[in-house]
């Protein structure tokens, strides 16, 4: 064992953990920093595949703006150290079986799949490459999906103002 | 990190994703209820990564499908926690067992 | 290359240009006036949906990530047509709104979202064509930000929405283990039945069932569609839902294909499920939004039976009975519009003897309900004929029994509206409502439609036309 495939286990250890505490944990700002340090975590996994593009998108986009917003959203609605209510029994009983089920049914199958794994280096994937490839034209290329995207953001834009600005009354 | 078997990835991403279920049935604050919801598009992202780096290593698919579902989940959080908000301001709580003007 | 790409996207392209159009004429303050700013609107719908008749030719675009045909533009021209008469019957509501042009803006971009979803040759573009057609009518079923239903319905639906995503992406990601690339084309090619394959599909089955509203995916849609405003209610319940169902054809016939065997019981099975619980809530209600809401759940179940043919035939009845599905509710959702606009009535006991007081409505509602129920003279009844004719080549008889004991039970279900209307003595009596224009004019399209398509074998022999040439 190198000392980065300890570091994998360590880290993919941690995010199962700190994702299980967001979860579980009653409190609701803990929640949130909890999902924070998974979500940090799966970061560190990129880094560990080599996806630095990834990784840092991952930081900057999820950590840096997704938990904030969440965060603010919390601040907004709760008072800090509001505890959560317990979740229904009838609920925790339907939601750990299915997701138990569904878990050993999903794992069962990886087991049963042989994944004809590959060891060649590949082609490169940094964000020059990763770059080039979206704003292609012709080989492949991503821009028609890149063009859609933006139009989804307008648009999640137009409904963002649609709701949060007061209509003024006459 | 060539010593880690692609097995491995696939049974942190499947636990997360079943985690995300089971709180997104358990949770009763909207807001927890979008953080199970952010735990499932990770684990998906992390599948998309894993496949993409160990089994089809020649091209750029799942990379740019991780992509693009993180620009998506950007968007729709903000939209969420918009209308979260909204409810907030009319209901004056994000709990769905509280939040039921409508019944059969 | 550029103008074949523009002649070929001519969909996306207008509808992205009225989107542009609608942000220069808020920034000008058109929208201060909304009468004339929905007399601008109007014209713009009208001609995106006369222009959707130009003939185009069959093409790729993208390497495969866009591609058209006849059968698709077919869709896309339904898509707008019902575009089209929503926005007719609800021009009073939106006015009233406020923010014409920010409704418009929401709306055109959930339109766009369906045009790259029908248009989609890839997974990748699927995906985002189904969110950018979802995303908006979270903010639209959440418009009204005075009323407490709407928020809660605009939370339901975008909770709903973002997990069963969730849910999709985790069955696509699979899938792309299983396949190594998202193609369409490379899909059919490497997909054969493993079990990471089927468990891919359990996924994605899933979470379009949740955008369709079948039982057992079916929680968020009655308090969506009670809560929402009502012209939002009717774009949810025919054009999105519309929408999703095509390009499930789509999915199950081509890219799933060789799965047949595997998905024809699960598709049986969601079937029966969803036609029983929908007719069977249905008939308890009071709101008829709600009441609309279970009847949609059990349409769309009877659609599945059509489905389950897996032929040709398959997708002419779906589409045939999609159309007259879309005319009969628009006419429904436009009269519940009308009088709730009017006096705030949406209950069916606030209908009792609509008859006496707005006979010309109650007539129309009728004429649309019995089409839903497949009664005769009505178009709705060759649909539903087309749609069993179909299942029968799947040889699950079960199913069709099923199917047929539904049919009696939604008779049942859809007279009881009748009824109120027609024969019940009414509490208090309903005032006379004043008739707009665009609103008769949309009822009177679709009574026409209703009776006119089912008598004219046309129109079904040019969708078998264009379907059988792909």
């Amino acid at each position: 064992m190198s000392a980065s495939t300890i570091i994998f286990y360590i880290v993919s250890a941690l995010v199962l953990v700190f994702g299980a505490m967001s979860v579980f944990t009653r409190k609701i700002f803990r929640a949130a920093i909890y999902l924070l340090f998974s979500l940090i975590g799966i970061a560190g996994i990129y880094i560990l595949m080599n996806m630095d593009f990834i990784a840092a998108l991952q930081v900057l986009i999820y950590v840096g703006g997704i938990i904030v917003l969440i965060i603010f959203s919390i601040f907004l609605t709760h008072q800090a150290g509001d505890k959560l209510p317990k979740p229904l029994f009838k609920r925790i009983v339907a939601g750990a079986s299915m997701a138990a089920f569904g878990l050993i049914v999903v794992l069962g199958v990886f087991y049963k799949t042989a994944f004809k794994v590959t060891t060649e280096a590949g082609i490169d994937h940094s964000a020059r490459s990763i770059g080039r490839q979206m704003l292609d034209y012709h080989h492949h290329g991503y821009v028609y999906p890149f063009e859609i995207v933006s139009f989804l953001l307008l648009a999640a834009l137009v409904g963002c103002i649609v709701i949060a600005v007061k209509i003024q009354k006459k | 990190m060539e010593q880690v078997p692609l097995a491995h990835l696939l049974i942190l991403s499947s636990a997360l994703f079943f985690l995300g279920i089971y709180g997104f049935f358990t949770r009763r604050n909207m807001i927890t209820m979008l953080m199970s919801v952010e735990l499932i598009l990770n684990s998906v992202n992390i599948n998309f990564i894993a496949f993409n780096k160990y089994l089809f290593p020649n091209q750029l698919e799942g990379i740019f499908f991780t992509l693009f579902i993180i620009a998506v989940a950007a968007a729709e959080v903000s939209l969420a926690i918009a209308i979260i908000i909204n409810l907030f301001r009319k209901f004056n709580t994000v709990d769905v067992e509280e939040v039921d003007t409508m019944k059969f | 290359m550029i103008n074949e790409s523009i002649i070929i996207m001519r969909f996306e392209w207008l509808i992205s240009l009225m989107i542009v159009v609608l942000f220069i004429l808020n920034l000008m303050g058109v929208d201060k006036k909304p009468e004339r700013f929905m007399n601008i609107v109007n014209v713009m719908l009208i001609i995106n949906f006369v222009a959707g008749f130009i003939p185009i030719k069959d093409g790729y675009l993208f390497q495969g990530f866009y591609h058209t045909t006849a059968l698709i533009v077919l869709e896309k021209n339904i898509l707008n047509l019902g575009l089209l008469l929503i926005a007719f019957s609800a021009k009073q509501w939106i006015i009233e709104s406020k923010r014409p042009a920010e409704f418009f803006m929401l709306m055109f971009s959930s339109v766009l979202g369906m045009y790259v979803m029908l248009s989609s040759g890839h997974i990748l573009v699927l995906y985002l064509g189904l969110e950018l057609s979802s995303l908006p009518l979270a903010a639209l079923a959440a418009f009204n930000t005075d009323s407490r239903k709407s928020s809660e319905a605009g939370v339901k639906y975008i909770l709903s929405s973002a997990f069963s995503t969730g849910i999709t992406l985790f069955g696509i990601s699979l899938l792309y283990g299983a396949v190594g690339n998202l193609g369409f084309d490379a899909i059919i090619q490497h997909i054969h039945e493993d079990a990471l394959t089927l468990t891919a599909f359990v996924f994605i089955l899933a979470g379009f069932s949740f955008k369709m509203s079948i039982v057992p995916f079916h929680m968020w849609t009655a308090d969506v569609f009670e809560g929402a405003p009502t012209p939002v209610t009717n774009y949810l319940a025919v054009v999105s839902k519309g929408s999703v169902i095509f390009i499930f054809i789509t999915v199950l016939y081509t890219v799933f294909g060789k799965l047949e065997n595997a998905w024809l019981l699960a598709i049986s099975v969601l079937s029966v499920m969803s036609m029983t619980v929908g007719n069977i809530f249905a008939l308890r209600q009071q709101n008829l939004k709600r009441f609309l809401a279970f009847s949609s759940i059990a349409q769309v179940g009877f659609v599945l039976v059509g489905i389950a043919g897996a032929s040709n035939m398959g997708t002419d009845s779906v589409v045939y009975f999609l159309v007259i599905y879309l005319l009969s509710n628009i006419a429904l959702f436009s009269i519940v519009e009308a009088i709730s606009d009017e006096t705030g009535k949406v209950t069916i006991s606030d209908y009792k003897g609509l008859y006496k007081s707005n006979p010309f409505y109650a007539i129309i509602f009728t004429v649309a309900l019995f089409s839903l129920a497949g009664v005769p003279p009505t178009a709705g009844f060759f649909g539903k004929l087309f749609l069993l004719t179909s299942g029968m080549g799947s040889g699950m008889y079960v199913l069709l029994g099923f199917a047929t004991i539904n049919l009696v039970l939604s008779l049942y279900t859809y007279l009881r509206v009748v009824k109120a209307m027609f024969i019940d003595k009414e509490e208090e009596r309903m005032p006379i409502i004043k008739k707009s224009l665009l609103t008769n004019f949309v009822l009177a399209v679709c009574l026409i439609g209703i009776i006119v398509l089912g008598f004219a074998g046309v129109f079904y022999q040019y969708i078998d036309s264009i379907s059988s040439q792909l």
